[in-house]
């Protein structure tokens, strides 16, 4: 979307004709909804700034007309509704600022989460996918292994005992292929988890200083 | 008090959408700073129930008896939000005020005193409501967590104990607060039928971004205490018809269930049941073990696990409408379905394409979609 709005900027005519959004992903139709409703959001936070204005300025109208027609309360001086209907408007943007904050960061963590799960079956497939290979692996060696353990020489013996040669190489191979594979394997993915806690740990301290008029006691 | 003038008058008010709730907080909390502390930080929620509940009233204003019944329930739920009858007329004032500002030059004295009048009619039937409840249970449950359980990265199941009873019907669910997020209050559902010891046991997943299950699946310490509201929730067992049961759980839509099947268990002759468990993944079968356990202690009770994307599973594959339809028509059986929107709304469609009659269809959708 090419429009953004926040406090203090005002939604124009020409930026709601202008307004372009992405297509949806892949297999939906129309435009991305998300966006789209965004868009709605700043459309409806700006008629309703505007009614808002229109009420406050009927209001002063009104005023106006009657203290042009001489009605004796509305002389000039300070008014106690005035002030009022003045704080409702102040605590409004107030509460609206506070509210557009709160969905801020339910939308970050939203994505955040989303983004850990879609990374978290990425991880889990290319693991799986890594076990099949090594499995694979494993066995071609050991099979080979086998052949070789059969092919000696200088093991004559009883049909039997040649199987139970090859069979023993096989496995002996297997198992050392898929050890060696699991360590290394393994030790990849303690660097991994030891990088993000490292990542996590800054990030949470970073935010942290973000926010200095919180007690920190207060943060998740 | 005339009905036409006031419906006017509102469809003039409520034209400027947010803008009028807006306007009546931020009165009511200049008014009284005290009321700040019974809404929660956000308040765009909050806005869109009170809009939504004022164009009820206004529309059901001619039609006495519906109104006084939804009026009654609206009064006993405020109470778990600590709303006493002292803050009735803080609102009434508040409520004046704003339409009066948005009705501009057609706020006459005649519409001013038709609105009073039909506001104190409102705030009576609800503070009677509240007051009858009063006498017959406390304004919410205080509740301690007993034991937690993260069972996968993002679904977890916890056991609580209150202090006072709950009397509940297991398939029934209350909302819950914590003091985490306060004034933002859930549903979630008992995962088991009402116990002596006062204890009970919720399944819950994390929706991304979602205010309080965050909490309860990864915030939540044994020694925690929660609020329950009264309990609530029409999917209960009907134990008149005394035929078969197909119970149908999606992901933690498992909880209600597991109540009903408790329940059954009670009986002196239970109906033969069966219970599907789905999940997208293997690991999304939280609660497999328990339920193995239980089958094996039940011989009238069959559990048939099912995954929909995770074709390393040796059970039964696909979505849950496909995978109880290969297993019979279902047609003598009463069905419960609990769990996400698009699998609740999906089974409740495959059991009618079976012909399942509508009345024998009980279910209980819990709101999210599977991620």
């Amino acid at each position: 979307m090419t429009v953004t709005s926040r406090n203090g900027k005002r939604l124009t005519p020409d930026q709601v004709q202008s307004a372009t959004f992405p297509m949806a992903r892949l297999g939906r139709r129309g435009y991305d909804e998300e966006h789209v409703r965004a868009f709605c959001a700043l459309v409806q936070r700006e008629l309703v700034t505007l009614l808002n204005e229109k009420a406050a300025l009927w209001e002063e109208v009104d005023r106006l007309r009657r203290r042009v027609l001489g009605d004796p309360d509305e002389q000039p001086g300070y008014r106690l509704e005035d002030g009022h209907i003045q704080a409702v408007r102040i605590l409004s943007n107030a509460q609206q600022t506070a509210d557009r904050y709160v969905a801020d960061a339910q939308q970050y963590s939203r994505h955040l989460a989303e983004d850990a799960r879609r990374r978290r079956d990425q991880v889990l497939a290319e693991a799986r996918e890594h076990a099949e290979r090594v499995l694979e692996e494993a066995h071609r060696q050991a099979t080979h292994a086998a052949e070789m353990a059969i092919s000696e020489p200088e093991i004559l013996t009883s049909g039997d005992r040649r199987e139970l040669t090859a069979e023993l190489a096989y496995l002996r191979t297997f198992s050392d292929v898929y050890r060696t594979h699991l360590r290394a394997y393994l030790e990849a993915l303690l660097r991994n988890v030891e990088e993000w806690e490292r990542t996590e740990k800054s990030a949470i301290a970073a935010a942290r200083a973000d926010l200095p008029f919180l007690p920190a006691d207060r943060l998740p | 008090m005339d009905i036409q003038r006031l419906k006017e008058s509102f469809a003039r008010v409520a034209m400027h959408g947010d803008a009028v709730p807006l306007f009546f907080y931020s009165d009511l909390f200049l008014r009284h700073p005290e009321a700040r502390d019974l809404f929660p930080v956000s308040m765009a929620a909050q806005r869109d129930r009170l809009v939504h509940a004022l164009a009820k009233i206004v529309s059901d204003v001619d039609n006495l008896d519906e109104l006084a019944v939804y009026l009654q329930g609206l009064g006993r739920d405020h109470r778990k939000f600590g709303t006493v009858a002292e803050h009735y007329p803080w609102v009434g004032t508040s409520l004046l005020a704003t339409l009066a500002h948005f009705n501009g030059p057609d706020w006459t004295p005649e519409v001013a005193a038709d609105w009073k009048a039909a506001y104190e009619l409102v705030a009576q039937v609800m503070i009677a409501a509240a007051n009858d409840d009063a006498g017959t249970r406390p304004p919410f449950w205080e509740a301690t967590v007993l034991a937690h359980e993260l069972r996968r990265f993002d679904i977890a199941t916890f056991r609580l104990a209150t202090t006072e009873q709950l009397d509940y019907l297991p398939g029934q669910s209350v909302s819950m607060e914590s003091a985490e997020r306060p004034r933002i209050w859930r549903f979630y559902s008992m995962a088991n039928a009402p116990r002596d010891d006062l204890t009970m046991d919720f399944h819950v997943r994390m929706i991304d971004g979602g205010a309080l299950s965050m909490v309860l699946t990864r915030g939540l310490d044994v020694g925690a205490k929660l609020r329950l509201g009264p309990p609530v929730g029409a999917l209960t067992y009907d134990t008149g018809p005394g035929r078969d049961v197909l119970l149908v759980a999606g992901s933690t839509g498992l909880a209600p269930l597991k109540a009903i099947i408790e329940q059954v268990a009670a009986l002196d002759e239970p109906p033969s049941a069966h219970l599907f468990f789905g999940a997208r993944t293997v690991d999304g079968l939280y609660d497999l073990a328990d339920l193995e356990k239980m089958a094996a202690g039940y011989p009238w009770l069959t559990v048939i696990p099912a995954v929909s994307s995770d074709p390393s599973f040796s059970g039964e594959l696909g979505r849950l409408p496909d995978v109880i339809a290969r297993h019979g028509s279902w047609r003598d059986h009463d069905a419960y379905v609990s769990g996400p929107t698009s699998m609740v709304e999906a089974t409740a469609t495959q059991l009618t394409a079976l012909g399942v009659p509508p009345g024998q269809i009980h279910v209980e959708d819990f709101g999210w979609s599977e991620p």
